[in-house]
């Protein structure tokens, strides 16, 4: 009994809305709402009325529409990116410094020298029809065995569908589709032929493919990084660093600034493409130098020796150093992005840095530290920072471990795993060619590496000259040969001296950074622009029409209980009809100017409060629910 | 009917407030619009004064803002995105830098060479061999040829104004200006001799220009670089690629992407002053390669194969070759941004993508296809500034000078400039060319730049190659590689080994984006206008409701009620007009009005919104001024009448 007291109360109380039935409802808001156009079509004449109903409408559906697009445009998250170029003090680039060739030949000849007289005496039969010359040669056993794991072969295209393939040891030819019997030294000179390294999955298997050169000089080059890749894995790392050069012979003068350094401020590092590598000022130990000042002075001066006699002949034809510029505590790739240091010349490098700062997600897909990306980066174990090079690397040998069973010689190696050599896994060059060879498999990597999204580069202006020049050369080999050597004769020459100059251009910094084009803030200033702009309307005018809404519920509940009530009472207790929207609207608003209703001058002189208004009306639709309640409601 | 339906329904009302001045004060009452109700609101003059300043001062604000919203509604916001993807591998254009080979171009310009060479012997005393030279004098007195001798080498003395000519020998005073080609050529008091030589116009021989040069070097290449473009354009085409080099003369390795590839991967092009290049990936066959792994191993790796015993002397003095980076569907203009590759050495060019694109008109005037622009674009590739700026000189060519240049395309009909046909051609084109360098010709106008343009930045390395250890075994190969054409065993001065390759596959895309949309245009406004006034269209429609149509319609209906007045004043008599225009002008000024209550329009209006008080309505009023309101009933035929005359 209490509770349905409460509740009829709690109706009563509800009841007292703003207006009882939807019209009402309607006239109110539109009367007394803070948004402009609503307020336009309940007090004007009845054609101002249509056009400012219709002009109502318009601007709510632009507004919108507008509004749609407004969300659209933040939610695809722009950036707009800010340049700023000029000159600060920034930290001097890591700076590695390899020579082109990976080890010293004197230091490696025991181990290729089987090789390097396998090669010899392939080419001098390839290179030289007549028999005769090349028995002197093959005084010593040539190592078969080694030849048969990776044949060169020599393919004749004489007949274009019928390639005929020779193996250049062998005596008898192997033909794909016929065996056609034909001296294979007898035309080798004509352009005919091509070189090809035969790759298998196992020897003497019959899955087979032949790698096409169409220069001998690319065949050779190939074949011998392949056979060398095989022997040199096997050797252990602190051997291969050995047999590299040397900090103390490869570098022979260095200055920073005008700060004498020497071999013992750059870092050992083995990088198996160029054996040691020499980082100067790589950052993992001691904080990384800044330079302050533009210009050559100041800079990194180098003088270095890449020994040039004592590079493997068929590993490495170029003859240089090769440096990279690179951020502190990151990896040095320098295939990718090492250049050259001719010898015999000064190369004076300018650098520019270019930075690239960009925001992460949900602006752009990049990562920031690598640890979102599902490759296990097998660079992390030198300590350095994330790098899509390295990350590629990475899916790469992690490729190669799955499908070959063994890591590559180049690229580090997952734990538990070895580097793969002819003896233990034959067919691992055939493996790794098609592997490399696979578009599908680069595809993976690229699809599943991110780029980091602080991107810098550092652009270089190279220029070289001759040094040293003529007129010094004497003095200058004398010095460095007896710093190096402690001897009086000239141990250095043309071909192995190299001077390098790095420093900071007049400009040194180019940063493009990126923010956000459309923030919270910028969303909501605009939406409130645009509903601003076409109805004068702001949050509260939502809420209100929150609230309006939440109102027409009620009215909608309340209708449906009086109408339930109806079902058992009659209904035809009011006599007089419920007034017109049109009456209530001008019952509202401007009274003065309409015509009198009928029957509202009698009646407003005899009530003043209530004159010919509203009341009436509430009281008629406050009564007829309150009635079937019954009497408790009444008494409180 | 249904007019009249629709009459009766909506009837044509004009405004209800019968002056202007009650009409503003009931528009300030009820405006949405915030200052106006405090001008009609505060008390006192010095408030009222001050709420008009703000307000006048906001809607000042409002105007001023907005205009610079429009002014700077065309403005561009630059974004830079960086996505590492497979890209598609440029076109790399190799040429040599000799067009073609000397010892097969010995027959077109052995008179050319003989002349050039006398020309060195008489004004240098250098020669190669003595009876060499004495006997290709006596050959060249005996055959004569008339177009060296219109065009000789002329030393010249700058302040006498006279020239040796190179072979009579004789002096003559020079007509006509002298265009110095070197800029810092007038040493004052220097005796040395300049050389140049003299064009004139062939119709008019008094109308001379005489081009001299600070060096000799210079002049005579720019002389012999005349006479063996003359000596070109008389070669068809067909002749002068067999003359220059084949692909297999070019190239003797190639390598791409870890793969083996040959001649067929080149397209050959021929460039009228580098013979035969040769395009790697020109997309021509309809597939571009693309590169998905950076690094050199993964690029293009060739050995070119630059025959320098077959130089041309005179024409070209740097051995070499040039290769381009450009984009396959971009003419390369290597003569202006090729990039010179070094013999002996391996060249490394590490390459760095970056895509720009610019906004067309109306943020920037730059052209999207080249379509705009009213010059033929003669070469068959996109548009770009270059092409259009050659192909506007060379139109101006074919106009001025009835024949085409040679280093260019030629257009429709024309054909290129050789001395039989057009023995005034190398005065004309000089002339042109000096105005089209001093922007006469208009070419540097009409021409506008390309919307959007790929870059390829490169970091160019050289190492030594061979190496001294590995060059025997190189040589040797090579050597078999290029066949037995080849007798000689190759020199490493005569190879070049050249490694193009992506340095990483970032590709930067440099974008322009529109700063400002249409809606976040009227969302500023909308902005500017809510901070100021809180104002909205509907005020603005309020505003020309109020100040245009409303008032216009109120001084209008109050003329013809005046007219009215007058009209039947007239009719009725002079006393009773009098009467009528009393009671009309005080219709509404009537004080007796205002007394009884406050302006009846605004206090109808104003009823309804004291909703709050306790008391609902304040009805008597309301309803007195039911009263009042047949005043302007009153008034209504008139303006229906006004709106049907």
């Amino acid at each position: 009994m209490n509770l349905k007291k409460y509740l009829v109360r709690a109706l009563h109380r509800l009841q007292k809305g703003p207006g009882y039935t939807y019209k009402e409802l309607l006239v109110w808001y539109c009367d007394n709402t803070n948004t402009h156009g609503p307020k336009r079509i309940i007090k004007e004449g009845p054609k101002k009325k249509l056009i400012w109903f219709f002009l109502t409408l318009l601007f709510a559906s632009l507004v919108f529409w507008q509004w749609g697009i407004l969300i659209n445009t933040y939610l695809s998250y722009n950036v707009t990116s800010s340049l700023s170029i000029g000159f600060k003090t920034m930290k001097f680039p890591a700076v590695t410094i390899c020579n082109a060739n990976p080890f010293k030949y004197s230091e490696v000849k025991p181990l290729l020298k089987e090789l390097d007289r396998l090669i010899e005496a392939a080419l001098e039969r390839i290179l030289q029809p007549t028999p005769g010359n090349s028995t002197e040669n093959m005084s010593l056993p040539l190592d078969l065995e080694l030849w048969n794991q990776i044949p060169l072969v020599l393919i004749d295209e004489h007949d274009k569908d019928n390639p005929i393939i020779l193996d250049i040891f062998e005596t008898n030819q192997t033909a794909v589709d016929n065996e056609t019997a034909v001296d294979s030294r007898a035309n080798v000179s004509k352009k005919k032929y091509k070189l090809a390294v035969k790759l298998c999955s196992h020897q003497g298997s019959e899955n087979c493919t032949y790698r096409n050169f169409s220069s001998a000089a690319q065949a050779v080059t190939e074949w011998y990084i392949l056979q060398s890749t095989s022997i040199l894995s096997k050797v252990p790392l602190h051997e291969r660093i050995r047999m590299g050069y040397q900090a103390e012979d490869m570098i022979l003068a260095c200055l920073y600034g005008a700060e004498p350094c020497n071999y013992k401020n750059f870092t050992q590092i083995y990088h198996p493409d160029h054996g040691n590598c020499y980082i100067f000022n790589w950052g993992m130990d001691e904080e990384a130098l800044n330079s302050s000042n533009p210009g050559a002075e100041f800079g990194l001066k180098l003088i270095l020796d890449i020994s040039q006699q004592d590079y493997i002949p068929y590993l490495s034809s170029a003859a240089g150093a090769r440096l990279m510029l690179h951020q502190q505590k990151s990896f040095p790739f320098l295939k990718d992005q090492g250049i050259y240091a001719m010898a015999g010349t000064e190369t004076s490098i300018g650098v520019l840095v270019d930075e690239l700062e960009r925001m992460g997600y949900p602006y752009s897909d990049c990562t920031v530290n690598g640890s979102d990306v599902p490759v296990r980066n097998l660079y992390s174990q030198y300590n350095t920072s994330y790098s899509i090079q390295a990350c590629l690397r990475s899916c790469f040998q992690t490729h190669m471990v799955e499908i070959c069973g063994c890591g590559h010689y180049m690229f580090p190696l997952p734990e538990g795993v070895n580097y793969c050599n002819n003896e233990d896994n034959p067919g691992w060059a055939y493996c790794y060619s098609s592997l490399r060879s696979s578009i599908k498999q680069r595809q993976i990597c690229i699809d599943s590496c991110k780029e980091t999204c602080n991107d810098t580069q550092y652009k270089m202006t190279i220029s070289m000259a001759d040094w040293p020049s003529e007129a010094s050369e004497d003095w200058i080999f004398h010095i460095l040969s007896y710093e190096r050597d402690m001897s009086t004769n000239v141990t250095l020459d043309r071909n192995g001296i190299i001077k390098l100059n790095i420093y900071f251009q007049e400009y040194n910094y180019r940063t493009i950074s990126e923010s956000a084009a459309t923030t919270i803030v910028w969303l909501l200033s605009s939406l409130g622009g645009q509903f601003g702009f076409w109805m004068g309307g702001s949050v509260l005018c939502l809420i209100e029409f929150g609230e309006i809404i939440i109102d027409s519920l009620w009215i909608t509940i309340i209708n449906v209980i009086s109408w339930c009530k109806g079902l058992k009472q009659q209904r035809a207790r009011f006599p007089d009809s419920p007034p017109t929207v049109s009456e209530l609207v001008e019952a509202h608003t401007n009274l003065g100017f309409q015509p009198e209703p009928v029957g509202a001058v009698p009646g407003a002189p005899a009530l003043p409060p209530e004159p010919g208004t509203p009341p009436p009306n509430y009281d008629s639709l406050r009564v007829q629910p309150l009635d079937t309640l019954g009497p408790e409601s009444d008494a409180d | 009917k249904i007019t009249a339906r629709l009459k009766r329904t909506l009837p044509v009302r004009g405004p209800q407030a019968p002056t202007l001045s009650e009409l503003m004060r009931w528009y300030c009452l009820n405006t949405n619009t915030h200052g106006c109700r405090r001008i009609v609101v505060s008390r006192g003059r010095l408030r009222r004064l001050l709420w008009i300043v703000l307000t006048l001062s906001a809607v000042g604000l409002i105007l001023w803002q907005c205009a610079e919203l429009l002014m700077n509604y065309y403005s561009a916001s630059v974004s830079v995105t960086v996505q590492f993807q497979k890209l598609p591998f440029p076109a790399v254009t190799i040429c040599n830098i000799n067009p073609y080979k000397y010892s097969a171009m010995k027959e077109y310009l052995y008179e050319l060479d003989k002349e050039t060479k006398k020309a060195l012997e008489t004004f240098y005393g250098f020669s190669e061999g003595k009876s060499k030279v004495r006997r290709s004098v006596d050959d060249w007195n005996s055959t004569g040829s008339d177009f060296f001798e219109q065009i000789p080498l002329l030393k010249v003395e700058d302040f006498s104004r006279t020239a040796t000519e190179l072979h009579s020998g004789q002096k003559r005073k020079i007509e006509g200006s002298v265009f110095h080609k070197d800029s810092s050529i007038v040493n004052s008091g220097d005796s040395n001799d300049i050389i140049g030589f003299q064009l004139c116009d062939a119709n008019n021989s008094s109308e001379c220009a005489l081009y001299t040069f600070s060096s000799g070097v210079n002049a005579i290449q720019e002389w012999y670089k005349l006479h063996y473009m003359n000596i070109m354009a008389q070669i068809p085409l067909e002749i002068k690629e067999k003359l220059s080099y084949s692909a297999e003369d070019l190239l003797l390795t190639c390598f791409f992407d870890g793969l083996s590839c040959d001649k067929r991967h080149f397209t050959r092009f021929h460039h009228p002053l580098h013979g035969n290049c040769y395009t790697f990936n020109s997309g021509e066959s309809g597939t571009v390669l693309s590169t998905s792994t950076g690094g050199s191993e993964y690029g293009l790796q060739v050995v070119l194969y630059i025959d320098e015993a077959d130089y041309n002397p005179f024409l070209v003095t740097s051995t070499g070759a040039k290769i381009m980076v450009h984009d396959q569907n971009e003419y390369p203009f290597i003569e202006d941004i090729g990039t010179e590759i070094e013999t002996a050495a391996a060249t490394s060019i590490g390459m760095h993508f970056t895509q720009s694109r610019k906004l067309s008109k109306p943020y920037s005037d730059c052209t999207e296809t080249g379509a705009d622009i009213p010059v033929e674009n003669l070469y068959n590739k996109s548009y770009s500034l270059q092409i259009c700026l050659h192909s506007c000189f060379q139109k101006a060519m074919v106009e001025s000078c009835g024949c085409a240049q040679y280093a260019q395309p030629l257009p429709a009909g024309a054909e290129y400039c050789n001395y039989k046909k057009n023995p005034n051609w190398m005065y004309c084109y000089y002339r042109l060319h000096e105005k089209f360098v001093k922007e006469q010709l208009g070419c540097q106008q009409i021409c506008k730049d390309a919307c959007s343009f790929k870059e390829w930045a490169l970091t160019t390395s050289i190492a030594q190659w061979p190496s001294v250890v590995s060059e025997d075994w190189m040589l040797r190969v090579l050597s078999w590689d290029k066949g037995q054409k080849l007798n000689k065993k190759l020199n490493k001065t005569d190879l070049a080994n050249l490694m193009v390759f992506y340095k990483d596959l970032n590709e930067r895309f440099i974008s322009e984006n529109p700063a400002n949309t249409l809606v976040i245009l009227l969302s500023n406004f909308g902005g500017q206008l809510g901070l100021w006034m809180s104002c909205s269209v509907v005020c603005v429609i309020e505003i020309v409701e109020v100040f245009f149509i409303d008032s216009l319609s109120i001084v209008l209906r109050r003329q013809w009620q005046r007219a009215k007045k007058w009209w039947s004043g007239r009719q009725q008599g002079r006393a009773a007009q009098a009467t009528a225009s009393d009671v009309e002008r005080q219709g509404h000024e009537n004080p007796a009005c205002i007394d009884e209550d406050l302006p009846t329009f605004t206090t109808a209006l104003r009823l309804p919104l004291p909703q709050d008080s306790p008391l609902p309505r304040t009805p008597p009023p309301n309803y007195s001024t039911l009263r009042l309101e047949t005043a302007f009933t009153e008034q209504l035929p008139d303006t229906l009448e006004l709106s049907q005359h």
